[in-house]
């Protein structure tokens, strides 16, 4: 799988298939921090994502209180 | 999984719902949250002009995306802070918006209508970034929004952002904070009234709406908030909300139905005056603290008067 990281922007390559929650676990991501991202939609935790799938995971915090 | 309303595929799961939504029920939970909210803490009425803080970020966008969906009047205000490349790239994605929608989009730009921006403003003060940049926010949406009549200024604060600084507030006992802490700030002489709509969303959802919506924003965190102590504190919570789904939402709304009001009854009344310099209503006596702000990073003597707040309007 290719996955892309953002902030910063990098990529990475890991070997599938593998569940979203253990490709997760295995970045040492929260999931409840991150969207995991295929194409236009989203995937949930316990999908299922192949060796030829390219995938980005996104942070969804963001700072500043005001 | 599937989706709990229509038993299609899921395409995002909410623990604290215990529930998952295909995209367009997904779609319908983020617009009945909003409805809730704003139902639930009178926020505003149908006839009312909402002015929507937009940053270019993915909160404000939806938010203006989903008033709009629901039939809401809402114009946008978008605050140019000079915060370098992060700021051009922050005002595009919000022109694109407003532009591809038809919408109407004030800006207000800190250095050429003020006379300083956020980095100066930091230095200039040696105050955090994210002080001077609240700061200036909190009085610019005010004036603009009193400036040109509208009802309300509504700000992307979600449910996320709310739980972060009540721990914040929280941890240091900040009880005046912990009574202006609410959905919904009244309007005063001088101020306008002030909501959240999105406080019954998280940030997660707040972005998977813009990914399912095709709403592009700013996905980079601003330079100048990286390691806050904001941050630190909704890594915390996300922390407590992976091993306990729904820690986040009692903590909040435990908070806005049962500990608000022992706090809110703590505030003064205050006498106000004018501020020497922009006529804005002030505790000090001088200059208010935005034209302190400014007078200090170098955008005007202590004392002058300027011009009103210049704004360009988009279509």
């Amino acid at each position: 799988m290719r996955i892309l990281l953002r902030n910063p922007r990098r990529e990475l390559e890991i070997p599938g298939p593998m569940s979203v929650v253990k490709l997760l676990a295995r970045l040492e991501l929260n999931p409840e921090s991150v969207l995991v991202i295929q194409g236009d939609t989203l995937v949930t935790r316990d999908a299922r994502l192949a060796d030829s799938d390219v995938i980005e995971i996104r942070p969804v915090i963001s700072g500043g209180a005001a | 999984m599937k989706c709990r309303r229509c038993k299609a595929p899921a395409v995002i799961d909410i623990r604290r719902h215990n529930a998952a939504f295909c995209r367009g029920c997904f779609l319908h939970h983020c617009r009945e949250q909003v409805r809730r909210a704003i139902d639930e803490y009178e926020m505003f009425g149908p006839e009312a002009r909402v002015l929507v803080a937009v940053s270019g970020g993915k909160d404000s966008l939806a938010l203006w995306d989903l008033l709009r969906s629901l039939g809401y009047e809402a114009d946008g205000l978008y605050l140019g802070l000079g915060i370098g490349e992060y700021s051009d790239e922050s005002g595009r994605y919000v022109r694109d918006f407003a532009e591809s929608r038809g919408l109407k989009l004030y800006e207000v730009d800190l250095r050429a209508d003020h006379g300083y921006d956020i980095p100066t403003a930091a230095q200039a003060t040696r105050r955090a970034p994210c002080g001077a940049c609240g700061l200036s926010k909190r009085h610019l949406f005010n004036s603009t929004a009193i400036d040109h009549g509208y009802d309300v200024v509504a700000t992307g604060h979600n449910l996320d952002d709310e739980a972060a600084v009540l721990l914040g507030n929280v941890l240091r006992w900040e009880t005046g904070y912990l009574g202006r802490q609410f959905p919904v700030l009244p309007a005063a002489p001088g101020f306008a009234r002030k909501v959240k709509p999105l406080v019954r969303l998280g940030e997660r959802e707040m972005a998977a709406y813009c990914v399912l919506n095709g709403i592009d924003y700013q996905v980079e965190e601003c330079p100048m908030a990286a390691g806050n102590k904001h941050i630190g504190f909704k890594e915390v919570l996300n922390g407590l909300e992976e091993r306990s789904p729904g820690a986040k939402a009692a903590f909040l709304f435990g908070f806005f139905g049962r500990g608000h009001d022992r706090f809110a009854t703590e505030e003064d009344e205050v006498e106000l005056a004018d501020c020497p310099s922009c006529g804005a209503p002030t505790t000090t006596g001088g200059l208010c603290a935005f034209c302190s702000l400014r007078a200090r990073a170098g955008g005007i003597a202590t004392g002058e008067h300027t011009a009103a707040v210049e704004l360009r309007a988009g279509r």
